[in-house]
């Protein structure tokens, strides 16, 4: 598997995965021209990017070995967190919505100091355990959050102007449509090259021998902490996009499994491990479970995602685009890093 | 001029002394080898000098640094590598990756890695001899690939002081011949080496020194045929015949 060159590249013994990731991309690219009749259509499109955004972000974690079932709370501190900040003080959302990351960020430090040392199942069911610490906060601080009853009429994000187009990112479909999309496809960037740096290689070597990667002078405390903290700005950020995007909030709603749990089934299922696998899980589960699943089941659709989880693990446990082996990228010099 | 010098060093788990109360030095060049039956503390000693282990009590000097309280990844830089017992590869990467770790995070953080590192590396593998297995998964080598592995992966950051747990445990009289023979080329690229034998498979043959321990203790120190013929070092590998009880 001898690369030459440097940059991302997709492993030549799978001569459909670029062509089929071109087609994929502009399918992503010309669906609001496809779909411009159906706001429906676009809607799950575009929550479908934006859980692909926090799969992304739930595997830079998944990355360091540690498997998180609580990122609903970096996603809830990030979308209450920039509300507050752009309802309190009028911010624009553009500036409250990275600050929202970082509020998220700041959860993750304390979590961090709680549950970093634990491995395994331990931090596991930690981490479920400290969805409820902002979720108690947000629900009984009536003044600030109006608690359980939610916030709404949350400011959108204003109207991006290029010449004489006009996008209104919060109110037109097909705007935030292509706000999600550019966003994912920043983050797929990032974390590309997150995976393919240093940093990417010591989060691997920390996952399969914590003892080796310690003894090769890497210090496994400090990577794991920036592997959650950067995963939990991401998260965050995420938290604030959507809440700005549908102009409402409630405890429920973004500290709910939901958003712990879906992000990390699309992360498995689409390979733990792997830049693409994740949010193309997301692509594609998500708007089957919509489109198939929700009208004939609507009260228990979700038992797919069960479904599919017990499968994956069952059969495919490197996930589907780890199962191909041949799609993921790879580390131009050195061989393939899975 | 010693380079390793170990100052009463103790290490006690929870009612058990691991090591107790052990001097000893290993001076630059040499080949050292640490001997004992099972339980001994030699892979103990192995990890209190790599900070693995905080010890109880003593002191632990490196080129006349104190280093008794230093992390894994500052005995690392300062020029202390080490292998395990059971090697350990990062199983999903490849050789070279391997290698290229080993390299890397012994020096200040650099984002991406530099073609340096990897020549280092490439001429690692050729070194113990799996140069062309660079490529494949390390997962995919046999328990000998993977010692040598293990041994490049150490060298990868130019150490000063290199421990070896149990290189050669387990190998064909063949394979272990090989062995001998990489553990001299090692120790003509200036490297001081220190080497936890159980079976004494490779110690007798290149060890300048011996040190033996039992039950925590050491029980002898000295040239390698003195130490095989002191008493208290065959009681603690063969037991006491009837008659001396």
């Amino acid at each position: 598997m001898r690369k030459t060159g440097s940059g991302l590249q997709i492993d030549e013994n799978f001569p459909l995965t670029k062509g089929a990731l071109l087609l994929g991309f502009v399918f992503l690219l010309l669906l609001p021209v496809v779909a411009r009749y159906s706001d429906y259509v676009l809607q799950v499109f575009t929550h479908a990017l934006l859980l692909a955004t926090l799969a992304l972000a739930w595997n830079i974690l998944g990355i360091s070995g540690s498997i998180s079932l609580g990122h609903a709370a970096f996603f809830g501190v990030g979308a209450y967190g920039s509300v507050l900040l752009s309802l309190e003080l009028g911010i624009s959302p553009w500036f409250t919505i990275p600050l929202g990351g970082l509020v998220a960020t700041g959860f993750a430090v304390i979590t961090a100091l709680f549950c970093l040392r634990l491995r395994g199942g331990y931090f596991a069911l930690a981490t479920l355990a400290f969805v409820e610490i902002p979720k108690v906060i947000t629900d009984n601080w009536d003044s600030l959050t109006r608690g359980s009853l939610g916030l709404l009429g949350l400011p959108g994000l204003p109207t991006l102007s290029l010449g004489s187009y006009h996008f209104d990112i919060s109110a037109s479909p097909v705007a935030s449509y292509y706000f999600v999309l550019s966003y994912a496809l920043l983050l797929i960037c990032l974390v590309a090259l997150i995976f393919r740096s240093n940093l990417g290689l010591a989060l691997h070597a920390v996952r399969q021998e914590e003892a080796a990667a310690e003894a090769v002078g890497i210090q496994v405390q400090r990577y794991r902490l920036l592997s959650l903290l950067l995963s939990a700005f991401f998260t965050g950020i995420g938290g604030a996009c959507y809440a700005h995007l549908i102009r409402y909030v409630e405890p429920s709603l973004v500290y709910g499994l939901h958003f712990s749990a879906i992000p990390m089934i699309f992360a498995i299922c689409g390979g733990r491990f792997t830049v693409l696998g994740p949010p193309l899980a997301a692509l594609v589960l998500y708007p089957i479970d919509q489109f198939i699943f929700h009208p004939l089941l609507p009260a228990g659709h979700e038992f797919l995602y069960g479904a599919i989880i017990i499968l994956a693990i069952l059969f495919m446990p490197s996930g589907f685009w780890g199962r191909l082996g041949k799609g993921h990228l790879v580390s131009a010099k050195t061989g393939s890093i899975e | 001029m010693s380079l390793l010098k170990l100052e009463a060093l103790s290490k006690r788990f929870g009612d058990c002394w691991a090591l107790k109360e052990i001097d000893f030095s290993i001076n630059e060049g040499e080949i050292v080898g640490l001997v004992g039956p099972n339980g001994a503390g030699k892979t103990t000693l192995v990890n209190l000098i790599t900070g693995r282990h905080r010890p109880t009590s003593g002191r632990i000097l490196f080129a006349d640094q104190e280093i008794t309280a230093c992390k894994p990844h500052e005995i690392r830089r300062l020029g202390i590598s080490r292998t395990f017992q059971s090697s350990r590869p990062f199983a999903k990467m490849t050789t070279l990756e391997n290698v290229v770790l080993g390299r890397i995070f012994s020096k200040e953080f650099q984002l991406f890695t530099r073609q340096t590192d990897i020549d280092t590396a490439e001429q690692l593998l050729e070194l113990v001899g799996i140069a062309h297995k660079a490529r494949l998964p390390a997962s995919d080598l046999t328990l000998s690939e993977q010692r040598r592995l293990d041994l490049a992966r150490a060298l990868a950051n130019q150490p000063r002081l290199l421990l070896l747990d149990e290189v050669a445990a387990g190998f064909s009289p063949l394979a272990v011949k090989q062995a001998v023979e990489l553990v001299r080329r090692v120790r003509q690229r200036g490297v001081t080496l220190c080497i936890v034998d159980h079976f004494l498979t490779l110690s007798l043959r290149v060890s300048d020194r011996l040190l033996a321990l039992d039950h925590g203790e050491k029980v002898a120190e000295g040239r390698p045929q003195e130490v095989m013929r002191n008493r208290k070092v065959i009681r603690a590998y063969l037991g006491t015949r009837r008659e001396e009880n």
